[in-house]
């Protein structure tokens, strides 16, 4: 196991090294030059030279690229041109809200599509079986801020279960801080929720079908039997492979889910960031977003690997 | 003799499934507008490009007239969906919104396609290297949400129509490159087999007209489902005022938002037609995949196939084929003329195994001997109450031990399998589940039907797999399948199989994964096991060898018929049908039991629905008759054939 952790480490480290360098490329796309973005209108080239200077922008490509890899390794990612912040501090102190919305998002997600999956696993072809599926597919058209947005006006203002109130710390109080993400991640999880489902059921159809499927049936295990002693397990195979994918949607959805609930995440930092070309607070984001969504799949690797007894390292 | 065979038979086989494919992919849209649910979503995105290129002439009042004093007001007649903060027609800036929603995800799915397509292609297709390097980078950019990445090309290009929909493409090229690859690969290994045969197609010819027809179908699926993706990110980046500018669904959904206390109605209007018109790219792209994965379930369904509880089992289905004396009517198995079909939508069931007879002794070794598509295994999941869906029993019945066992409900077939009838299949490396321990699988039989506690089915499991000869076998049972050799794997199997001392085992292919000598060592514990339980044996093979070297009798089949029953020995010294006779040719050392050489004829079996309707062999019998084809050839004395006496006198046969 330790070898597994060590190895997917490994793994995780040149995927590192070309985020780093995509998001330092970032800045070379802007048309013109960043200083020329930041200062909008009215920019004399003298003024523009100026403010390179001072970003560092005048060096040349490979030093700045060499600068930006060894210092984001020891977490430096620069400072904001606007509040002269380090971008680290910026992002890191908006992760916690943005972490426990991710994880309430997966959590629901799991509960919910596992549920939904068994159900219709249970039943292949059958009409409860249609009906999830047919669910399902509304649950993925749903943009989960749209669903937040409805969850808060049905929840919260109409039916008034849950009041509206300000993000709590989980080290402030757990339990406001769980009552507080509830309806995010519920927002958050429900379309992932309907991918989880699939797979789930897919992977109870295919154990069924399998070649093990009918070994076990023609020893006598009833269906009833098989799904619940074989099936899931099997069926979690493919469920946490569509975890792992569906982690980065919900970062991403996080962004918007976050506006509609006031939680401080990364999301209001990165929106700031962009509606006013704060380059470095962007590829902040980026780079730590992705070591977040990294971290997160390395350790659904470990549970993967706590399933499925072939994963060895080679 | 066997390299003529093969190439008579193999170029139409070719052919004709080329056919298949040709009227597989012009058939491929046709068949979508069928689906009920496809075509309604079709319809729909039809109706919403409609709205988007003439939304300026159909929309009732101009998007952006401001009314302060007509502001939200509920839908009326004036107003269609109501009014917004600033008194706006919300009808109106629907229609207008759609513009951006349809521009934005056809345009960032074409840029998708436009730089994923071709790096696909190029790593599918160069392989080596560039595909190992090009594929890590494809699986790098899952650790980066989409919107994120849409996110900073944004701050980089600004919120222009181009640059939202280049910032959205970049976050699907990866998607469409990785489906791409995986096609091309599976062409290109393809294409290195015909390659070889046909030769001097370039490889541009073979990209252009072997790769990306193929290629079109499910890339349409994937691109009906990003542009129901792409429509949720555009609309969440308008939402967060990041997206085009001008009127956007995600613009009045914030405004909607801004308001839901006062008047929540303002995010219906916007919330639904995002949700329908990405409901209806998904229903669309369900409906290409259930197409091309041919699961034309939808129109399966419609017709009832009869389950096995509706169909009444008795032999009175069966009265037209007689047995005969071949039949012996005091077996421990008796299958009696069973008849196996899978229903078709709109026609006669076809079926898969007809009007078979057969009867297992007590601690015989039967054999089932016949070709791919013979209909063997289906025979065996019949026997067995396993038949997969829809196929079902149409005639006959199983009578184990003087009781019928078809058609029982499948609460006492449960009883039936493993205790009294077992079974092994063909590859042993899948044969258990895989994330479960040997031990847990193995004493299934002994927990069900012996009702043994854990611990005992433990101690007897060890025992059983120390009989089927697995070394060490106390400390190997806590360990996976996976870490058992195939030959030892399949011996697993055998134990659980044998757990409950069953009266019949059927080996359906047992061995045929096996290496040679394994698959000896596999057969002799077979051959020992039935000695020491006494237990009958269905040995279902296509390997002449397997059935000289274990069987005591043997069944031989040929397109769902048994087509002639003999003992072993009368059989290869003295065969009595065509078929099996030109089996034994193809052969030849198979007396001696070199095992492993598939038998070779001339032409191909038949698939189901294509029999003929007189003797089944006749198109590739070489003593055929007109009469063989006028009317169905009775199994009479063991031998499904007209002219066998003849035939057999004349020396014809050996
Ligand atoms: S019935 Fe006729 S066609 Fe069929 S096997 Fe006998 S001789 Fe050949």
């Amino acid at each position: 196991m330790l070898k597994l952790i060590a190895y997917r480490l490994l793994l995780a480290v040149p995927q590192l090294l070309a985020i780093l360098v995509l998001s330092f490329l970032l800045t070379y796309l802007v048309p013109g030059s960043p200083a020329q973005a930041l200062l909008r209108f009215g920019a004399t080239p003298e003024r523009i030279a100026e403010v390179e200077a001072e970003l560092g922008l005048d060096s040349p490509i490979h030093e700045r690229l060499a600068g930006y890899i060894g210092d984001a390794v020891q977490g430096d990612l620069g400072e904001s041109y606007l509040s002269k912040r380090p971008v680290t501090d910026l992002i890191v102190e908006r992760l916690p809200a943005t972490l426990s919305m991710v994880i309430g998002g997966v959590t629901v997600s799991l509960i919910l599509g596992m549920g939904m999956g068994i159900l219709a696993g249970t039943r292949l072809d059958r009409p409860a079986d249609r009906a999830v599926m047919a669910g399902t597919s509304i649950a993925v058209s749903v943009p989960q801020f749209l669903l937040g947005l409805f969850l808060l006006l049905l929840v919260s203002i109409e039916l008034e279960w849950i009041p509206v109130v300000a993000y709590v710390r989980f080290t402030e109080d757990p339990l406001l801080w769980a009552r507080g993400m509830l309806l995010p991640s519920l927002a958050l999880g429900f379309a992932a929720s309907g991918l989880i489902a699939r797979q789930m059921r897919a992977g109870m159809a295919a154990a069924v079908h399998s070649d093990f499927g009918a070994s076990l049936a023609a020893a006598g295990v009833s269906r009833r039997r098989f799904y619940f002693r074989y099936g899931i397990k099997n069926a979690m195979v493919p469920v946490l492979a569509a975890t792992g994918l569906t982690l980065a949607i919900l970062v991403g959805a996080s962004f918007a889910v976050e506006r509609v609930f006031s939680i401080p995440g990364v999301g209001h930092t990165l929106l700031h960031a962009v509606t006013s070309k704060d380059f470095p607070v962007v590829q902040g984001a980026v780079v730590v977003i992705a070591v977040l969504v990294i971290v997160l799949n390395i350790l659904i690797d470990i549970g993967y690997a706590l399933i499925n007894p072939r994963i060895r390292v080679q | 003799m066997t390299a003529m065979g093969d190439t008579v038979a193999d170029p139409a086989a070719q052919v004709s499934e080329q056919e298949v494919t040709a009227a597989r992919r012009t058939g491929t849209f046709g068949r979508i507008f069928r689906r009920p649910s496809a075509a309604v979503a079709l319809a729909f995105v039809v109706l919403l490009v409609l709205v988007a290129v003439f939304a300026g002439p159909l929309a009732p009042f101009d998007p952006d007239d401001k009314n302060i004093t007509s502001a939200l007001e509920g839908p009326s007649g004036e107003h269609w969906l109501g009014t917004d903060d600033f008194g706006q027609d919300v009808l109106s800036r629907i229609m207008a919104g759609t513009r951006i929603a349809l521009a934005v995800s056809l345009g960032s799915v074409a840029v998708a396609a436009l730089i994923g397509v071709p790096y696909g292609l190029l790593l599918g297709y160069m392989g080596g290297w560039v595909d190992r390097i090009g594929s890590r980078v494809i699986d790098m950019s899952d650790a980066l949400p989409g919107l994120l990445v849409a996110l900073a090309l944004i701050a980089a290009f600004g919120r222009g129509l181009w640059s939202v929909v280049f910032a959205i493409g970049i976050v699907f090229c990866m998607a469409i490159a990785r489906l791409t690859r995986a096609v091309t690969l599976a062409e290109r290994n393809k294409e290195y087999v015909d390659a070889a045969r046909v030769s001097g197609l370039r490889p541009p010819e073979i990209l252009f007209r072997q790769i990306l027809p193929n290629l079109i179908a499910p890339l349409t699926a994937q691109a009906s489902l990003m542009l129901g993706a792409a429509m949720i990110i555009e609309t969440t980046l308008s939402f967060l005022d990041v997206g085009v500018e001008g009127v956007s669904w995600g613009g009045l959904i914030s405004a909607g938002a801004d308001e839901l206390r006062r008047h929540p109605f303002l995010l219906v209007p916007p919330g639904a037609a995002v949700i329908l018109s990405v409901l209806a790219f998904n229903f669309v792209a369900n409906g290409i995949s259930d197409v091309l994965a041919g699961t034309s379930l939808g129109s399966l369904r419609s017709k009832a196939c009869p389950s096995a509880a509706q169909l009444e089992p008795s032999a009175s289905h069966a009265k037209p084929l007689l047995a005969d004396g071949s039949f012996r009517p005091d077996g421990v198995l008796e299958i009696r003329g069973v008849t196996v079909a899978l229903p078709r939508p709109g026609q006669d069931p076809v079926p898969l195994v007809e009007h078979t007879w057969l009867s297992i002794e007590r601690g015989e070794v039967l054999g089932l001997l016949g070709e791919t598509g013979s209909g063997k295994s289906m025979l065996a999941r019949a026997v067995l109450g396993l038949l997969p869906r829809p196929t079902y029993l149409s005639a006959g019945s199983v009578i184990l031990d003087g009781a019928e066992i078809s058609g029982l409900p499948e609460r006492e077939l449960r009883g039936v399998r493993g205790r009294e009838i077992s079974a092994v299949f063909q590859n042993p490396t899948t044969a258990l589940s895989p994330v479960h321990t040997v031990c847990r699988q193995v004493s299934e039989p002994l927990r069900i039907h012996l009702g043994l506690s854990r611990s005992e089915a433990r101690d007897r499991t060890v025992e059983l797999l120390e009989l089927v000869g697995v070394e060490d076998a106390a400390s190997r049972i806590e360990d996976y399948p996976h870490q058992f050799s195939g030959g030892m794997a399949q011996r697993v199997a055998i134990a659980m199989a044998l757990a409950a001392e069953p009266k019949l085992l059927i080996a359906d292919e047992a061995t045929s994964a096996l290496d040679t000598t394994t698959q000896a060592q596999v057969l002799d514990l077979l051959l020992e096991l039935r000695d020491s339980m006494n237990m009958a044996v269905l040995i279902i093979t296509h390997d002449l060898g397997v059935v000289a070297e274990t069987c005591d009798r043997v069944a031989v089949m040929y397109a769902g018929q048994i087509v002639e029953v003999n003992d072993v020995t009368s059989l290869f010294d003295t065969p009595r049908h065509p078929y099996t006779a030109a089996l034994l040719q193809a052969n030849p050392a198979a007396d001696q039991a070199s095992a492993g050489r598939r038998p070779t004829i001339a032409g191909r079996v038949p698939p189901p629905g294509e029999w003929p309707s007189g003797c089944h062999f006749a198109n590739r019998c070489s003593f055929a008759q007109p009469a063989c084809s006028e009317q169905p050839v009775l199994f009479v004395d063991g031998v499904r054939c007209l002219r066998s006496e003849e035939l057999a006198q004349a020396g014809a046969l050996r």
